[in-house]
């Protein structure tokens, strides 16, 4: 024993031979070893530090950190580990210190989480990854460093497949190697259960992408938390898959489709990444596409109808497989259409066309249909954007509904809002005229107004003696005094002087929508039978939605309770039993209107008096016994009579009363949400807007009356119940000043503006990209045929339609002049056309009248015993020419080829695909161009245009010339030489002389406009006339693998749409190699290759001869 | 036992009404024909299709002629009721010749045979050209003679100028609907004619014609006429044409014969009017919101 102590104590001086540092740290371990330690065992411990150190010159270090540490790893292990421990890190030491170092580092914390078994391995591990080179040291060292943090997610096997993996990379890249050790710590705790299949994954893209190795981890460490915990296998699995199938830019896929998923409830991932994983059998590239798509889908979709829409994308990708990815894209006709079929929501969108055209009819009126959040954003005082609601020219209506299983439900309830919403402009709610008397009341209205004023008058000069303080002026109460005192007092609109009539706006107006709604109602039911049962059906449906009345305080629940009577509840409707007698007075009246000679008037005067009632009923709590049940009989027959004491109540009105006569105490009056078809009804505000209409259009006419100044609108606007302009005084003013102003631009904004021919800057749209909207004036957007998909792009392209700049009208009369006799020539034959309009054809069997040559032949004939000709009649045929002609000129840079240098004209195939590059290209090309002197295939078309116009006028067709290039899908430019409905004047010859190459030549659009253009002009003769000097071609106009067939098919199939719309085509070109494609692209229609481009102008003319008569 | 004529045919003028038509004034028309037949003004009706037009032609020509009859009550041979109403319908191939007569062979010699116009002016009816700017212009003009205070009838090939008997008048109809430029009538040609103007009836006086003419009960003529009024809206957006009073009265037909509203609309009113499947579909709607 006190030899092994001694053998120890001998030992020590050798550690003298070393830094400091080294003994230090054995001095303080030695004490910290553990008790039980023997002494052989100490000895031996202090001989392994002792020959670490004696390794190298460096090797001190790890040593020191061998005694450092060694206290805590004994600890966590039984000694014979330890030795295994002190071996691995001799070992290590001697393939070098700094790596021995980190090991002996990161031991203390390893330990703790490593069984003790695997000592060995995990030294192995790292040792594993050192090749002996600086970087790999640093590789090693870090991967002990991390290990710790490592185990805490990882087993030891995993932690095995980790380092392999790193080990892998590393023979390509130590950096990248390196940025994944640390990336690895922050994934795997995302990973969850599955770090093998992560892991997996990871191995092989080493072999088969290792570059994107790191964005993978990058792209995994955000990805995964987006997706359900335990799904994240499912989803690592289709990534693997991709790899395998050689899908590209995996970190990228991934990060997107993990978006996708997190835009999904996280319930469906479950069943997305299923049809994901069987779509991976059909076709791995498909996979991604359905998964971004997946949560637009399913915002219209219920997951059950995704898995429809998903099995047509799968029969769709079996049969074309470019189809099936535009399938699962959303790109294409076919997917939306299903979509859609499926859909049980109504999309404002879909049905708008038809639906607006219903609302016109019904109302007789110019009425726009447009969602209602337009109408919010136009701030002038409507606030909600869910509810429908009309402000006089406009119906508004829910951009979506999906209240109800089925399609035809949904459908059922937006035809309900609309034809409510219809109504009111049908059956008059905003042609409301005070004075105007009622039908089925007795008028009330100017009597009580007359009371108002009374009263006001009186209290004012009650006021004025009484209180004679001159430093008190309340301006705001001074105005509404004057205002209401002064007889002349101009009201805005009769709505308004008729709401003040009351007090209490709020309810007022509460009970007047109620009334009218219900007169409304009523009245469709009776004009429309056959919306009838879904009308009652959304009426009961609205019950639901009510508020429960007996939670209501008395006020509110008799309004409540006069809604569940407007909404057809005749059979149980609960009101307080204290204020029952009320409660049936209200009913009664309420009902009168319900009849269809009831006017908007009667609304107002049953208003009045259910106003009448109401506002006495103190606005108090009613306990929940306290409630009567009452029915109605569905036919109301009684007479109606005011009840007696109708009278008293309407003085308390016209003294003003009755807000003061409120009890204390009682609860603030609160408006009752609305029935949610009838949607908002802004009474005051709409008559408004109508008016200011009418006055806009007066102004237009004659100036008439004063117009309406900001002040009064905004008066106007603060007194009105309709707007929620709940805020301190001056954010009162605030708000109501700009819904005044926004007022009046809406109001003016529906008036002719001038156009606007100014263009928004270029946008570039990558052709990857989804649909585009024609945003600006003056464009539209075309669908494009995708061949290989066999169905539509819908709306891919936007067609700029410009006119023309105008440049020297001398241009026309200078080429007239160079053509001199052939414009002489073809002026005559043109003339000629018209005569020829009324040929005589003679020998018919019936015609206009005998031929007396042809008669006395005939008999002739007879008296010669020969069989007659009976042939004799003769009749003038008629040829009537109504033609209708668009030409359309190719305008793209090629024409500004050199005639003459026909023979070296390339194709233009050669432009490059990148945007920068594409520009230098045509500058250069252009730049080439300018330098010659001599003729263009464009100066060519521009003669070829004034010597047509000039032998067309002589015929009177109509003709059009539009010329057209582009830029890209988003850049179709449509240039307007001279519209078909335009005449010919100076303007036409100036803008000839501005024809110019510009960009490419995008065909299909250019060809649908026109065609488009045609379609809308009366002829019973319509022809396209296209003359080009080359293939279709514009930057993306082209898919991989069949760049030039892309673009031919979608013109042939422009071509094909014009022919379905009866319009004849033509296609003239002078590219000598054309036959090879416009044998494709005009199959059945005809056209011709010119030999020679100077034959362009007479050709065009004898083509244009041949193809009308 | 005397054969059964397979189908009845009448003498152009001799064609009788043999009861009063049915026919609802809208406004003036009555009171204004009478007028102007008493001073023998000829009359162009402008109207769109199937409101009533040639229905109103047949009405006065029956209504007159009632009136004429009781003048010459003495004499017993005019047996004829109404006024002979000539009617034409003008196509685009109509010429000269076949208003005025042409010569026929017949064995060997050649036969004249008088045109309708030739023959109501003789008889002294009202000659009805419908839808005259089909006719072509040069025809038009053939009929100027008749309609001044010439009031004759040349016919070149017979060398003769015919004068239109006491009751002759001529009455025109077209359809300013599908004006285009080429087919107009010449300024010439309209200022010689009081023009009337009609249109659709409105609502009440619809359903009270449809549920004459179509024999349903009120509430459906109501519904029907309704139809009719809101589809009329939709005039400018895209429908050349409203729906006609005629097309109604054909849905009323359907519909008293057992077939479902509905579906009766959709096959004689919404097929009928438009080709255009947006249009279709709103016209559906209104369909079904107001039929049952």
């Amino acid at each position: 024993m006190t030899d092994k102590l001694q053998a120890l104590q001998e030992l020590i001086p050798e550690l003298e031979k070393y830094p400091a540092q080294v003994q230090d740290n054995f001095n303080k371990a030695i004490s910290e070893m553990p008790e039980a330690l023997s002494d052989e065992q100490r000895s031996d411990w202090l001989k392994q530090g002792i020959a670490i150190a004696a390794q190298t010159v460096r090797s001190w270090e790890a040593a020191a950190h061998f005694f450092q540490v060694s206290p805590k790893v004994i600890a966590s292990m039984p000694y014979s580990y330890f030795v295994r421990w002190m071996e691995c890190g001799s070992s290590l030491c001697e393939e070098s210190p700094t790596l021995a170092s980190a090991y002996f580092e990161a031991s203390p914390a390893t330990m703790s989480k490593l069984r003790s078994r695997h000592i060995e391995s995990w030294a192995g591990l790292g040792d594993g990854l050192y090749k002996g080179t600086w970087k790999s040291s640093t590789l090693a060292c870090r991967f002990f460093a991390e290990s710790p943090t490592l185990l805490d997610t990882l087993s030891f096997q995993q932690l095995e497949n980790f380092a392999n993996f790193l080990d892998a990379l590393s023979h390509r890249s130590y950096d990248l190697s390196s940025e994944c050790l640390t990336l690895g710590e922050q994934i795997f705790p995302l990973v969850g259960e599955d770090k093998d299949a992560f892991l997996s994954l990871a191995t092989t893209l080493v072999d088969t992408g290792w570059r994107e190795v790191k964005s993978f981890f990058e792209a995994g460490a955000k990805a995964l938390p987006k997706i359900h915990p335990e799904e994240r296998m499912r989803f690592l699995k289709l990534a693997e898959s991709l790899v395998n199938n050689g899908g590209t830019n995996i970190p990228g896929t991934m990060l997107e489709i993990s978006q996708s998923l997190s835009l999904l409830e996280e319930d469906n991932h479950h069943i997305v990444l299923g049809f994901a994983e069987t779509l991976l059998d059909e076709e791995p590239l498909a996979m991604p596409e359905f998964i971004k798509s997946a949560p637009i889908v399913l915002e219209k979709l219920t997951i059950m109808q995704l898995g429809r829409w998903y099995q047509e994308g799968v029969n769709t990708l079996s049969q074309n497989k470019d189809g099936g990815l535009a399938f699962f894209k959303i790109e294409s006709s076919h997917s939306e259409a299903v979509i859609e079929t499926l859909s049980s929501g109504i999309e404002f969108d879909r049905i708008k066309p038809v639906m607006e055209m219903y609302c016109r009819a019904l109302a007789g009126a110019e009425i726009k249909l447009s969602p209602t959040d337009a109408l919010v954003e136009k701030n002038i005082g409507w606030v909600s954007n869910e509810s429908p609601t009309t402000e006089g020219s406009t119906v508004f209506v829910p951009t979506v509904v999906d209240r109800y299983a089925s399609k035809e439900e949904n459908y059922a309830w937006f035809k309900v809002v609309s034809t409510h919403q219809v109504a009111h402009l049908e059956f008059g709610s905003f042609i409301f005229e005070f004075e105007r008397e009622a039908e089925l009341f007795e008028n009330l209205r100017l009597d009580l107004e007359k009371r108002r004023i009374e009263a006001l008058q009186n209290k004012q000069a009650e006021d004025l003696s009484g209180a004679d303080e001159p430093d008190n002026p309340e301006i705001s109460q001074d105005q509404s005094l004057e205002a209401h005192t002064g007889l002349e007092r101009a009201w805005l609109t009769d709505m308004q002087r008729f709401f003040d009539l009351f007090e209490d706006r709020k309810l007022s107006l509460d009970i007047f929508t109620v009334v009218e709604d219900g007169r409304l109602d009523a009245r469709v039911k009776a004009e429309y039978p056959g919306i009838k049962s879904s009308y009652i059906q959304v009426q009961s449906d609205s019950h639901e939605n009510r508020p429960d009345i007996k939670e209501l305080p008395a006020r509110e629940a008799m309004v409540e309770f006069m809604v569940r009577l407007s909404l057809q509840q005749y059979e149980g409707v609960s009101a307080p039993s204290k204020y029952s007698k009320e409660a049936s007075q209200v009913a009664q009246i309420a009902r009168r209107v319900l009849v269809s000679d009831a006017t908007v008037e009667d609304t107002a005067e049953a208003t009045l008096r259910i106003y009448a009632i109401i506002s006495a009923i103190p606005n108090e709590e009613i306990p929940p016994d306290d409630w009567n049940d009452m029915d109605f009989e569905d036919e109301d027959d009684e007479d109606y009579v005011d009840p007696e004491d109708m009278e008293n109540l309407l003085e308390q009105i016209g003294m003003g009363m009755e807000m003061e006569l409120r009890p204390e105490g009682e609860e603030e009056y609160e408006s009752l949400q609305e029935v949610e078809y009838r949607g908002d009804f802004k009474p005051e505000l709409a008559q408004l807007m109508t008016e200011l209409r009418m006055q806009e259009q007066d102004e237009m006419s004659q100036a008439q009356g004063e117009p309406l100044t900001q002040e009064q609108l905004q008066e106007l606007l603060e007194n009105s119940a309709e707007l929620d302009l709940q805020a301190t005084e001056g954010e009162i003013q605030e708000s109501s000043g700009m819904f005044a102003d926004n007022i009046m631009k809406e109001a003016g904004a529906n008036m002719p503006q001038s156009p606007d021919d100014s263009q928004g800057p270029f946008v570039h749209v990558d052709e990857e990209g989804g649909e585009l909207e024609p945003a600006e004036p003056e464009t539209f957007v075309y669908d494009e045929w995708d061949f290989r998909a066999e169905d539509y792009k819908p709306r891919w392209c936007i067609v700029r339609q410009k006119t023309m700049q105008e440049g020297d009208p001398a241009y026309f009369g200078n080429t007239l002049n160079e053509y001199g006799t052939l414009v002489t020539r073809i002026r005559r034959q043109f003339e000629m056309m018209v005569p020829e309009m009324f040929r005589k054809e003679r020998k018919l069997i019936d015609g206009e009248d005998i031929d007396i040559d042809d008669v006395i032949e005939n008999m002739v004939d007879i008296k010669t015993g020969s069989s007659p000709d009976e042939k004799f009649y003769w009749r003038r045929n008629k040829v009537q020419r109504d033609v209708a002609v668009a030409f359309l000129l190719d305008t793209s840079a090629s024409t500004a080829e050199a005639i003459d240098e026909g023979k070296n004209k390339q194709d233009d195939w050669d432009a490059p695909d990148d945007p920068v590059e594409y520009m230098v290209w045509l500058r250069t090309r252009r730049g080439e161009q300018m330098r010659r002197s001599y003729k263009r295939i464009i100066d060519m078309e521009k003669e070829s245009m004034v010597l047509l116009i000039n032998a067309l006028e002589a015929i009177g067709d109509t003709y059009g010339i539009y010329g057209f290039s582009g830029y890209g899908r988003e850049n179709v430019e449509f240039y307007t030489v001279k519209d078909l409905q335009e005449g010919f004047s100076d303007k036409v010859k100036r803008r000839i002389d501005r024809i110019a190459p510009l960009h490419a030549t995008r065909m299909g659009p250019a060809i649908r406009h026109a065609a488009y253009k045609l379609d809308n002009t009366d002829a019973r003769t319509k022809i396209l006339f296209l003359i080009s000097d080359g293939r279709p071609q514009d930057r993306g106009y082209s898919r991989e693998g069949v760049e030039k067939e892309y673009a031919v098919h979608d013109t042939k199939m422009a071509l094909d749409e014009a022919k379905k719309q009866g319009i004849n085509s033509f296609c003239l070109t002078v590219d000598k190699n054309g036959h090879d494609y416009l044998k494709t692209m005009c199959s059945d229609m005809g056209y011709e290759i010119l030999d020679d481009i100077n034959d362009l102008p007479e050709r065009l003319l004898v083509l244009y001869r041949r193809l009308t008569m | 036992m005397t054969t059964q004529s397979l189908y009845k045919s009448f003498i152009i003028e001799e064609y009788q009404l043999e009861e009063e038509p049915y026919y609802v004034p809208i406004h003036d028309e009555v009171e204004l024909f009478e007028a102007a037949y008493k001073s023998r003004l000829p009359l162009i009706f402008k109207g769109p299709t199937g409101c009533g037009k040639t229905r109103f032609v047949e009405y006065m020509s029956y209504k007159l002629g009632l009136e004429l009859t009781k003048v010459t009550k003495d004499d017993s041979d005019n047996s004829g009721v109404n006024l002979p109403l000539v009617t034409i319908a003008c196509h685009e191939d109509l010429t000269g010749s076949d208003l005025v007569g042409r010569y026929l062979l017949e064995g060997d010699q050649t036969v004249w045979l008088d045109g309708p116009l030739t023959r109501a002016v003789k008889a002294g009816g009202i000659c009805y050209l419908d839808e005259v700017v089909e006719a072509r212009k040069d025809t038009t003009v053939l009929i100027h003679p008749l309609t001044d205070h010439r009031r004759i009838l040349p016919i070149e090939k017979r060398g003769e100028l015919l004068e239109a008997a006491e009751g002759f008048l001529l009455v025109l109809s077209y359809n300013p609907g599908y004006q285009s430029a080429l087919k107009d009538l010449k300024h010439s040609t309209r200022q010689r004619f009081v023009s009337i103007e009609f249109d659709y009836p409105p609502v009440d006086l619809e359903a009270q014609i449809v549920e004459h003419e179509a024999e349903v009960d009120k509430d459906t003529a109501y519904q029907l006429a309704k139809l009719g009024e809101k589809i009329r809206n939709l005039k400018e957006h895209g429908l050349g044409e409203g729906a006609s009073t005629r097309l109604l009265i054909y849905a009323g037909k359907l519909i008293s014969e057992g077939i479902p509203p509905r579906r009766a609309c959709q096959v004689s009113v919404n097929w009928a009017i438009t080709d255009d499947q947006s249009l279709q579909q709103s016209i559906t709607e209104i369909i079904s919101s107001i039929f049952e």
